[in-house]
């Protein structure tokens, strides 16, 4: 009898990607990210031997630490196939609210900003799980609201840590191999990350949203509670980027350090072999990514090109990594 | 809010009665919106008697130019279901490319006319390299257009370079955008000439009514023989000529050229559109609409300025208008099966 | 053909029309033709090809093989917008308008540019509303051009969709070809007898295509019936020289008869598992009542259109229903929803494999434990050995290949992803309702007949199942009792250890 209608015949020829496509990907994810950061690497070395002797990569593992905590959290939310385009602005707030913690409430600041950054990121989800916004549009939002936070809290002007800095500031000023202690946190966090999401069913769970969330929903999983729990933890990492822009600085200011962390978070996260369709990511890949997106400057320095011009290379390498791992993969309808 | 789905069987109505009935629903909205505006003015005039002077309407008019014009080409594109964030790195190149062409303190080669194509091509080739990865590649908009809006950041930057600021040197060009006429700035009437070529192309051009079918379900306009991928580049370069228009504004307004120039114009020409009603999903609002939109932002942000409070709120005011505009739009669709992404 | 028709002018003629997807071939060389003023109807089962037949003729598919003539010009159709420039106006299944469009843009979007009423890109509205308004008036209705179809009930977007096919022909200066493809399945009876008046309108104007699976409507509106069967155009036959029954007979291709059951019930006079209590989602199904009792197969059979998957959806807690009870063991379930049902022993086997059956990016492993993964957790971790050792055995029992489960399963071949999808709800000793749409759809006879041995062993575990089948055979080999639903509601159930229905009886109920 009918084994197939036609219909059904041509969606599969229209689904399936062929096993090349997938391999290259797949290829692309394991190891594009150490790839591309070995590649930039030796032509910073091979333009300027004095990267390696003088310290340079503690520089980069420095520059990278603010990046590297943003950027985790981003390919959580990426990874449930969402986008939190307010987790930059999050972290800057909190290291505004940590500034102005530390004096008064000491050592417990950094639990109680990684709370209520914690509380932003489920604020964040709930809205997106609950009420099915777009979350492009709705981080939008509350990246405004933020922002303006950023600004009342600090009228501002720069707040300066007046007391209790120095055990943040430990943080940074502790080195290992040339990168500070804030570098080691986010390793840390990459390799818990990457843990929970291979050998947990939370984990899992989000990885099947990205995936499918349809066939998530059919097989009983908790669609939006797992949404809650991919922005909160972009909430969590948003707060020890706070901390991070804090034992870093010792201040923070609205336009200051952590003002421009969204789009080399997103960056990072790309690079580190993340896709933006939701399903695939590698915390650990997303390290790599937020190293080289750190050696981008430089790179842009030694190859003689105006080293603010950074953001036209993050802009280009997120369409072209996107666009490289998208090809052909789709035929459905793009928004 | 009215919703559309294809497929819902509406309340079995006499149809003779649905011909020759206005649409009351369908007034509602706008209705409110015009009232509220009303009520604002209203307030603001009585906290603070300046908010009413002759002086401080030019400044709302001026105020309002910028995004009325960033406004009509975001609508089209929400329209169609996608999204421009590009629009804050298209002003910086191309208004900073404006600069350098025209005469200015850096050199005294000044283009003319040909300055002012220079900077509008700009925008369009930024445009149509949104909409030709957005329909050939692939690639879903906000993440295109969140990558364009950084190259072009960076593309403004390396045309900034390092030397000094490019001040505009002609006088005559520096002060067109504030100078009156007809007891308006010309900024503002340039934001009309554009809302009312918004409209028409809307209203009366087959591309427009093209937008709203394919906004409203692209598979049927795919099947019903519109050329969906066609009317996307030229929707997204439209898009992106009309963020030029926006940034060669914004630099005459500030005499010189800047890479962010136009810092913040993303975050009030969002929230404007979709106060106004244009739907995120596609398919539902309208030029107009954004208009008002946008000159209820304009007169909030002006009017509490004015009253007191300081500007550090408005980006925050601003992303709580946007949030409860698209919950109290997506409320009715809340459904759990659905997928948002 | 009889002798009259040479005084006809042809219309349409297709020829040889020939298309596959994969290896199957859905329309095997399809060779008819179409008089001006006739209407003839096609019919055939579920996956006769019939629809991939409309789709060629209306431009969405581009036939391997084969031409289409229209006022005897070969047609070379690549897209809808072909089609609708030849004048061919198609009015599908599902409605498909613009909601926030008036009437006359809905039609005069399609119309190719010759009749179109816009100038360099300018549109004309006093044109457009003023040639809706004819076109309208043509088929008798008096509906306000300037309408938003938003606005409109139901039957009123199918007058639109109609008038559309129509303007369509107009605007190519040809007599409209309209293509009709099952119009009449989510009208309700007073709707249908509209329509069937703006048929034989159209019928004055132009020709029609009219498909249907409701057999004494085809025969009532149409001058000759096609028959597909299998791909193939199995019988031509004039309105006057066929009935119902050899309609049936044709599409289903041989004489219905009722098949010997292999196995016997398991259990008798037990309360049922799941009771359904008027059940009802609007516009979908409505006071459904239902018992289903352990070890026993339920088989639901209907149309398209006769909500029975939407049934099925709402069991699973995936569709909320409007009103009526859905009873567990005589307890009444409340806040249904799929975790819910899930913990209470519901499995669903989805039609859309792909879509809602399993995650197809994630390893198969991965997928068997998503659901009653005790075994291979410790409290919120997995334990990806043990859970590996899980599939390896399910794997070895149910054949599937290659057997390696920790693949991604969208890389395995659709049989052996249904195995994985079967094995993922058969691994619960406590399943109490297996709820299977379509469960042998896309599948080869060998991958096919495992599914069936996978059914009955739940069935033997007491498990309920809900069966919704691909034919009427299959619903009569496998099922206890069966369920026939009409137009969202049931029209009637067989029990099967009672009475012997054939698939004629089924048919007749579901039409």
């Amino acid at each position: 009898m009918k084994t197939s209608t036609p219909t059904e015949a041509r969606a599969v020829i229209d689904n399936t990607t062929p096993p090349k496509k997938i391999q290259f990907r797949k290829l692309w994810q394991t190891f594009g990210p150490a790839t591309i950061f070995l590649a930039v690497f030796l032509m910073i070395s091979a333009f300027n031997p004095n990267f390696l002797t003088s310290g340079g990569m503690g520089i980069v593992a420095t520059l990278s630490a603010p990046i590297l905590m943003v950027a985790l959290g981003q390919a959580i939310v990426l990874n449930v196939g969402s986008i939190d385009l307010s987790n930059a602005s999050m972290s800057l707030l909190g290291a505004i609210l940590l500034a102005l913690a530390l004096p008064n409430f000491g050592v417990t600041s950094p639990i109680i900003i990684l709370l209520v950054t914690t509380a932003f990121g489920i604020f964040n989800g709930f809205f997106v799980a609950y009420t099915k916004v777009p979350s492009f549009a709705l981080t939008l939002g509350t990246l405004g609201i933020f922002q303006s936070g950023a600004l009342v809290f600090s009228n501002a002007t720069a707040v300066y840590v007046s007391d209790n800095k120095d055990f943040l500031g430990h943080l940074h000023t502790t080195k290992l191999a040339g990168a500070p202690t804030t570098f080691f946190i986010g390793l840390a966090m990459a390799v818990i990350l990457w843990f929970v999401l291979r050998y947990t069913k939370v984990g899992r769970g989000m990885t099947a949203i990205g995936l499918n969330e349809t066939g998530a929903v059919y097989s009983g999983l908790k669609n939006r509670g797992l949404k809650v729990v991919a922005f909160g933890i972009s909430g969590f990492m948003s707060g020890l980027g706070s901390l991070v822009i804090i034992a870093q600085s010792g201040s923070a200011s609205p336009n200051g350090l952590g003002s421009d962390l969204l789009l080399p978070g997103i960056a990072a996260a790309i690079v580190g072999g993340t896709s933006i369709l939701g399903g695939a990511t590698n915390p650990i890949n997303v390290v790599f990514g937020a190293l080289t997106v750190s050696m981008i400057p430089i790179a842009n320095a030694v190859l003689g090109v105006n080293a603010q011009a950074q953001s036209l290379v993050y802009g280009l390498a997120i369409i072209s990594i996107a666009a490289l791992m998208l090809n052909g993969s789709r035929s459905g309808i793009v928004k | 809010m009215a919703n559309n789905n294809s497929g819902t069987i509406s309340p079995s109505a006499n149809t003779a009665s649905i011909s020759n009935r206005i649409n009351w629903r369908r007034l509602a909205e706008p209705s409110a919106l015009i009232a509220t505006l009303f009520a604002l003015i209203i307030i603001f005039s009585i906290l603070n008697p300046r908010f009413a002077s002759v002086e401080n309407l030019r400044n709302l008019m001026d105020q309002a130019a910028l995004p009325l014009i960033i406004g009509v080409g975001a609508t089209l594109v929400i329209l169609l279901g996608s999204i421009d964030l590009s629009i804050e790195g298209i002003m910086g190149s191309a208004g900073l490319a404006f600069v350098l062409l025209s005469a200015n303190s850096r050199s005294e080669s000044d283009f003319g006319l040909l300055a002012l194509l220079a900077a509008l091509l700009t925008g369009i080739i930024f445009g149509l390299l949104n909409g030709l990865i957005v329909t050939k590649v692939k690639v879903p908009s906000f993440v295109v257009t969140l990558g364009m809006w950084f190259v072009g950041l960076g593309f403004a930057t390396v045309l900034y370079g390092t030397e000094t600021i490019p001040v505009l040197t002609n006088p005559e060009v520096s002060s067109w955008s504030s100078t009156l006429t007809f007891g308006a700035p010309n900024s503002f009437w340039a934001a009309v000439f554009v809302v009312i070529l918004g409209v028409i192309t809307l209203i009366l051009t087959k591309t427009g009514r093209s937008i709203m079918a394919i906004g409203n379900n692209e598979v049927i306009a795919r099947n019903s023989g519109i050329r969906v991928d066609r009317i996307k580049i030229t929707v997204f370069a439209l898009a992106g000529l009309l963020s030029a228009v926006a940034g060669i504004i914004a630099a005459i307004k500030l005499g010189s050229g800047s890479p962010s120039v136009g810092l913040g114009s993303l975050f009030i020409t969002i929230p404007a559109v979709v106060i106004g009603g244009t739907a995120l999903a596609g398919g539902k609002g309208g030029v107009l609409r954004t208009a008002l939109g946008v000159l209820l932002l304009t007169v909030l942000n002006n009017g509490l300025i004015l009253a007191g409070v300081s500007p550090s709120f408005q980006s925050g005011l601003a992303g709580a208008i946007l949030i409860a505009a698209i919950v109290f739009a997506a409320w009715s669709q809340r459904d759990r099966l659905r997928i948002a992404k | 053909m009889s002798n009259s028709d040479k005084n006809k002018t042809i219309a349409l003629s297709v020829k040889d029309i020939q298309i596959s997807f994969g290896d199957l071939m859905a329309v095997k060389g399809v060779t008819f033709d179409l008089y001006e003023n006739e209407v003839i109807g096609l019919i055939g089962e579920n996956g006769a090809g019939k629809s991939t037949m409309l789709k060629i003729l209306s431009g969405i598919y581009k036939p391997d093989k084969g031409t289409i003539e229209l006022g005897g010009k070969t047609l070379k159709l690549k897209s809808p917008e072909d089609a609708n420039a030849a004048g061919i106006g198609v009015v599908h299944q599902e409605q498909s308008l613009f909601t926030n469009l008036s009437v006359a843009e809905n039609m005069d979007i399609s119309v190719g540019k010759t009749g179109s009423s816009s100038l360099m890109g300018f549109y004309n509205w006093a044109k457009v509303n003023a040639s809706a308004r004819q076109t309208l008036a043509k088929m008798g209705s008096k509906l306000d051009p300037r309408t938003l179809v938003g606005d409109l009930p139901f039957v009123d977007r199918q007058m639109v969709e109609i008038a559309r096919a129509i303007r369509v022909g107009e605007g190519a200066n040809t007599k409209p070809v309209v293509i009709l493809d099952e119009p009449t399945s989510l009208l309700e009876p007073h709707e249908t007898a509209v329509l069937e008046r703006e048929i034989s309108k159209i019928r004055e104007l132009g020709s029609v295509v009219f498909v249907s699976h409701r057999l004494d409507e085809v025969i009532r509106v149409c001058d000759r019936i096609l028959v597909m069967r299998d791909g193939e155009l199995v019988a031509i036959r004039s309105k006057s020289e066929v009935d119902q029954n050899e309609l049936f007979r044709l599409m289903v291709g041989r004489e219905a008869k009722s098949e010997k059951r292999e196995y016997r019930r398991q259990n008798q006079g037990e309360a049922p598992v799941v009771e359904l209590k008027s059940l009802t989602k609007k516009g979908k199904f409505k006071n459904v009542n239902l018992a289903l009792a352990a070890g026993e197969i339920t088989a639901i059979v209907g149309t398209n259109g006769s909500g029975r998957e939407e049934l099925c959806k709402a069991i699973y807690g995936a569709l909320p229903a409007d009103s009526g009870k859905l009873l567990i063991h005589g307890v009444e379930a409340r806040n249904w929803s799929v975790p819910k049902a899930i913990k209470l022993g519901f499995g669903l086997v989805p039609s859309e494999r792909k879509v809602e059956g399993m995650v197809g990016g994630l390893d198969a492993s991965s997928n068997l434990s998503l659901i009653f993964g005790k075994e291979s957790t410790v409290g919120p971790l997995i334990n990806t050995k043990k859970q590996k050792a899980v599939a390896d055995t399910w794997f070895e029992k149910l054949d599937v290949r290659p057997k390696n489960p920790t693949l991604e399963l969208e890389r395995f071949s659709g049989g052996n992803q249904q195995k994985v999808v079967m094995a993922k709800w058969l691994k619960s000793e406590e399943l109490e309702l297996l709820i299977l749409d379509h469960p042998l759809r896309g599948l080869d006879p060998g991958a096919a007949a495992t599914v069936n041995s996978l059914i009955r062993q739940a069935v033997q575990n007491n498990t309920a199942v809900i069966l919704l089948a691909d034919t009427l055979e299959e619903a009569l080999e496998m099922g206890d009792q069966i369920v026939v639903m009409r137009d969202g509601e049931v029209s009637s159930v067989f029990d099967l250890h009672k009475e012997q229905p054939t698939s004629l009886d089924l048919l007749e109920k579901m039409v």
